[in-house]
């Protein structure tokens, strides 16, 4: 291997990681719900797929600049997720597992045949920000486009971190996530933590969606499943319930699949994502830092 | 101040409570003893809105609880300090003091009534930084008063306070429970420790299955007749 590949190798790292952030964004998402309610929300990254396709709607009605549609992204984005909890979680009995585990799998594939059935499975365009822009670091080249899904993604951990750690609502979702009963007798709205979560999980999805988007440079129906996947095992391996496991899997996960594809191709990379999680599951079940902060 | 009348509460077709009536006078200490499973601890949810009942009626000075949300009775001025004390353990001492004060929206008097705890919990204040998990077992129980009383209430509901703690603290748990109580707290408690809860108790219950079948004031009965039926039930007494 000489200096060129080393560096063609760290240039494709780098890539991966500033990308991560999705991953990262979309853990958290998983993460927060499976927090407050026990329960895994298998539908939310089709819906946040589905936010970035309901932003395009703006498009075809005027020609709005890419911030207008990255914000759309989010607010669809928010109403999704307070109707995934409707539909999926409200009137479903939770004392069942396997309940909600299947009406999330239901919406997810509601999500995706709507999709299809509404842009005939073609890949759209999706509007980026700076993709034009290319800032070089010695010899790397770091893409503006890709820079700017960092960014945005660092900007949104903090807002959530700030709203979990500084707010009302933030103490609340945390008691709720701890101690369901005891927090009923502080007098904390369950079902309002609830729903308010799976709204703000939706905003944090609807962007995450949006910025795969950008980064791609297009949507497709086939995006939701793997970023299902990719979410779930940035979960995982972040251990379920923790915010900063999450944010650091997603990170490491997306630098990873981008070195394993630049070595060994796209078909192969996500056989070694596989393996890192089944190494995850034997050897570190709780997680990177394995201290989850659910319950106790 | 607190008027049950003719309670059920079921789990499934089972019935808790079957009918089950009490009254909690204003500014006085109510004890509740009685026998493992007596459902002791369902009423005390059942008052505190956790579960809902299946008929009968709950009145705080008149006003109907029964039916209302765990939130909802909290603003009526009803705090519960649940069985096993139930912090908040990844969160810092001050934090649970913060989510006991939920409801309320003065951050002056928030504030102040947090300096308040500190100077009647003095551990508290100690620890206002560390995490709840990790405090001992007497430091939680204090913790969750301190919590249960941020919300102002007029009536406080304790579900025995003095479960798992040593001897010592739980005296020092009893002491605090009459100083509340002198300060103007209404408490109804619910005790296995019969001896403690005579000491303090105004008037005191007896309940079992699912049922009260004596009421009366600590002088009433004998204390090994109270601890007897407190801790075996009467039909295995008489037996």
């Amino acid at each position: 291997m000489d200096l060129l590949d080393l560096i063609d190798t760290i240039q494709s790292i780098a890539d991966g990681v500033l990308f991560g952030t999705t991953y990262a964004l979309l853990g958290i998402g998983f993460t927060l719900i499976f927090g407050v309610m026990h329960k895994i929300n298998l539908s939310f990254a089709a819906a946040s797929i589905g936010a970035a396709y309901a932003s395009l709607l703006i498009l075809s009605a005027v020609k709005a600049p890419a911030v207008v549609v990255f914000l759309m992204a989010a607010a669809a984005g928010g109403v999704l997720g307070g109707l995934v909890y409707l539909v999926g979680f409200k009137f479903i009995p939770l004392a069942n597992p396997l309940a909600t585990l299947m009406s999330t799998v239901g919406l997810l594939l509601l999500i995706d045949e709507i999709i299809v059935h509404t842009t005939a499975g073609v890949p759209l365009n999706y509007p980026a920000l700076f993709s034009d822009v290319i800032v070089p670091i010695g010899p790397f080249n770091l893409r503006g486009d890709l820079m700017f899904v960092f960014v945005l993604g660092c900007v949104c951990m903090t807002v959530l971190l700030l709203l979990l750690y500084r707010t009302k609502l933030g103490l609340a979702t945390r008691a709720v996530s701890q101690q369901p009963t005891a927090s009923q007798l502080c007098g904390i709205g369950i079902m309002r933590v609830n729903i308010l979560t799976f709204v703000i999980t939706g905003v944090v999805g609807g962007i995450a969606g949006a910025m795969t988007g950008a980064a791609i440079g297009m949507l497709s129906p086939l995006l939701s499943l793997p970023l299902t996947v990719k979410g779930l095992i940035v979960t995982v391996i972040g251990g379920l319930g923790s915010i900063p496991g999450a944010i650091v899997a997603g990170l490491v996960v997306g630098g990873l699949e981008n070195f394993f594809q630049f070595l060994r191709g796209v078909s192969e990379r996500d056989l070694y994502i596989m393996l890192l999680l089944f190494a995850f599951l034997v050897f570190r079940p709780g997680g990177i830092f394995t201290v989850a902060a659910g319950r106790d | 101040m607190l008027d049950v009348t003719d309670l059920v509460t079921a789990y499934g077709k089972i019935e808790a409570l079957k009918g089950v009536s009490l009254q909690v006078e204003g500014g006085k200490i109510t004890c509740l003893l009685g026998p493992n499973g007596a459902g002791k601890t369902t009423l005390m949810m059942t008052i505190a809105g956790v579960l809902q009942p299946r008929r009968g009626s709950i009145r705080l000075k008149g006003a109907e609880l029964a039916g209302l949300s765990p939130a909802r009775i909290v603003s009526q001025g009803v705090a519960l300090v649940p069985e096993n004390r139930l912090v908040f353990p990844h969160m810092s001492v001050y934090e649970n003091l913060l989510a006991g004060a939920y409801q309320r929206h003065d951050k002056a008097g928030v504030n102040a009534d947090i300096e308040r705890m500190y100077a009647r919990f003095p551990q508290l204040h100690e620890r206002s930084e560390q995490m709840a998990g990790t405090l001992s077992g007497g430091e939680q129980q204090m913790l969750a008063v301190a919590r249960a009383l941020m919300s102002q209430p007029r009536l406080l509901l304790m579900d025995e306070p003095s479960l798992g703690l040593a001897p010592l603290i739980v005296a020092e748990i009893f002491n605090i429970i009459a100083e509340l109580n002198r300060d103007g707290t209404t408490i109804f408690l619910v005790e296995q420790n019969a001896h403690m809860a005579l000491q303090v108790a105004h008037q005191f219950f007896l309940m079992e299955q699912g049922r009260i079948t004596f009421k009366g004031t600590p002088g009433q009965l004998a204390e090994d007749e109270v601890i007897q039926r407190a801790y075996l039930g009467t039909r295995r007494a008489a037996g």
